[in-house]
């Protein structure tokens, strides 16, 4: 028999390293000699976007399209730290950053144009598509190539980033050791087979505040990829450690969501800037993640009335348990 | 050794190789396709997919003697001179990759897909691309890229 059940997860989690371990970022802005600004980070990017979103605050700042943006993040000879690309910190952490570098470097970039434009003040002075001008009198501009020209060595900030953590008390567990939180929610249907235990996801929808979105596009690509994760940490992936060896060391029998184990999930993006990050957008690479298997093990009571407490779900082990309970119930009966 | 003579992309190649080669060293290795990409070696993930004679094969499965006057297409034949093709269009616009290791093996099991099937539904995309593992993207949006080709390819016809 099939039987189908919906269930709920909800969560919040702290992002950073936290705990009162200091979790730093530098960034590191330049105005180039053809008028582009160069941002150096040392922010892996590993298919997040990081790349992107960051390009995006730096281009912010600067009244500049990202094509102007030169981000260069591979090269640790030529990068400073800005810690590692974990603790979903990297939006966060080296976005602010990026964000004080870029603001300094716009700081001195005015100061040039005040002086090349002869004008008293950088008051009112605007920075926007690569020029500077005051925003009374637009026809009065300096481009940033001939700015960078007059120039003889380049113009480059550096700006660190040192989010605020506190150690929790040890004693009572208090405390507010993250910073800052964010907070996710999904819900799920499932039809479990009854007769071979296989559990199948049919409608999802993920709910994820972010702070403020960035790169929209981006985020929903997180969802759908924390949701495969989450729901192959509920239902399939299995190391079998024995002995300190990993027993399932193959796709054979470490067995990960393929592309009919997913559904269409139904993405929910909520924004709800925080006021001490860059432009109000948090980290929410592992949040997305963490409410899925709740939620699916929540929708597989709601189907056939089992509690399950150990993951990966799996037919054999939801078939015994479905077993278990009717042995049970057919013995209240005699 | 084994004298064969196969064509990739477009190309012919007549070759002297040992009998237990497998195809998937002798087109990174030996010819330089280096899109082709090793993930398991053991058939499972669909990283090494090339297109053979019109079907998608793991090349890592396949001995290179096997592909003796075969047709191959790796990703790196898959654009033209002017522009890539609109399959990696529609996967750039939607936002499809994300870390890039299966990203070459979709593209070719999408290609072969949509070679024999103009117009797929969502579930034949699924069950097209199913034996392409991907660890990043939750399939979806490479879904919905699969779909945008398929306007694409119409549109441009
Ligand atoms: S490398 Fe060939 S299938 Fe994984
Ligand atoms: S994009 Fe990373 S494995 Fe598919």
């Amino acid at each position: 028999m099939k039987k189908r059940g919906i269930g709920i997860g909800s969560i919040f989690y702290g992002t950073g390293y936290g705990n009162g371990f200091p979790d730093v970022s530098k960034a590191v802005a330049q105005l180039k000699s053809d008028g582009k600004i160069a941002i150096y980070v040392g922010a892996t990017e590993v298919g997040q976007g990081a790349k992107t979103a960051l390009s995006q605050i730096a281009a912010e700042v600067l009244g500049l399209s990202v094509d102007d943006i030169v981000f260069i993040n591979e090269d640790t000879s030529i990068t400073p730290d800005s810690g590692t690309a974990a603790a979903s910190r990297q939006t966060y952490n080296t976005g602010n950053a990026i964000k004080l570098a870029c603001e300094k470097l716009k700081r001195d970039i005015l100061e040039v144009a005040k002086d090349y434009l002869g004008l008293n003040s950088i008051v009112g002075l605007t920075l926007k598509n690569g020029y500077v001008y005051p925003k009374t009198l637009p026809e009065k501009r300096v481009s940033l190539g001939e700015i960078s020209e007059s120039l003889e060595s380049s113009l480059k900030e550096e700006a660190v980033f040192t989010a605020q953590t506190t150690e929790m008390d040890e004693e009572t567990g208090q405390g507010a050791p993250y910073w800052p939180y964010t907070f996710s929610a999904c819900g799920v249907e499932v039809e479990v087979d009854t007769e071979t235990g296989r559990v199948e996801i049919i409608r999802a929808v993920l709910a994820q505040d972010v702070g403020r979105a960035i790169n929209p596009e981006l985020i929903e690509g997180q969802i759908d990829g924390g949701f495969a994760m989450g729901a192959g940490y509920a239902l399939y992936e299995d190391l079998k450690i024995e002995k300190g060896k990993i027993k399932n060391n193959s796709f054979t029998n470490y067995l990960i969501p393929t592309s009919l184990d997913m559904p269409d999930i139904e993405k929910v993006i909520i924004e709800d800037p925080e006021s001490t990050a860059p432009y109000g957008a948090k980290g929410i690479g592992e949040p997305v993640m963490i409410p899925v298997a709740p939620a699916i093990l929540n929708a597989i009571y709601d189907a056939v009335g089992v509690r399950m407490t150990e993951i990966p779900v799996t037919p054999e082990k939801l078939l015994k348990a479905i077993k278990e309970k009717e042995m049970t119930y057919n013995e209240g009966k005699n | 050794m084994k004298k064969i003579k196969l064509t990739v992309n477009k190309k012919e190649y007549m070759l002297e190789i040992k009998e237990d080669t497998r195809l998937i060293d002798l087109l990174r290795d030996v010819l330089g396709f280096t899109g082709v990409k090793e993930g398991c070696g053991e058939g499972e993930c669909g990283a090494c997919t090339v297109i053979m004679d019109g079907d998608i094969v793991n090349s890592c499965l396949v001995l290179a003697f096997q592909a003796d006057g075969k047709e191959i297409i790796t990703i790196e034949g898959v654009e033209s001179e002017e522009e890539i093709h609109p399959i990696q269009q529609a996967f750039l616009d939607v936002g499809a990759v994300q870390c890039g290791f299966c990203t070459p093996g979709m593209i070719l099991s999408a290609k072969a897909l949509l070679d024999k099937n103009p117009s797929p539904t969502r579930e034949e995309i699924r069950a097209a691309i199913s034996g392409n593992l991907c660890r990043c993207t939750g399939y979806n949006k490479i879904v919905d890229a699969i779909e945008r080709a398929a306007l694409y390819l119409k549109r441009g016809k």
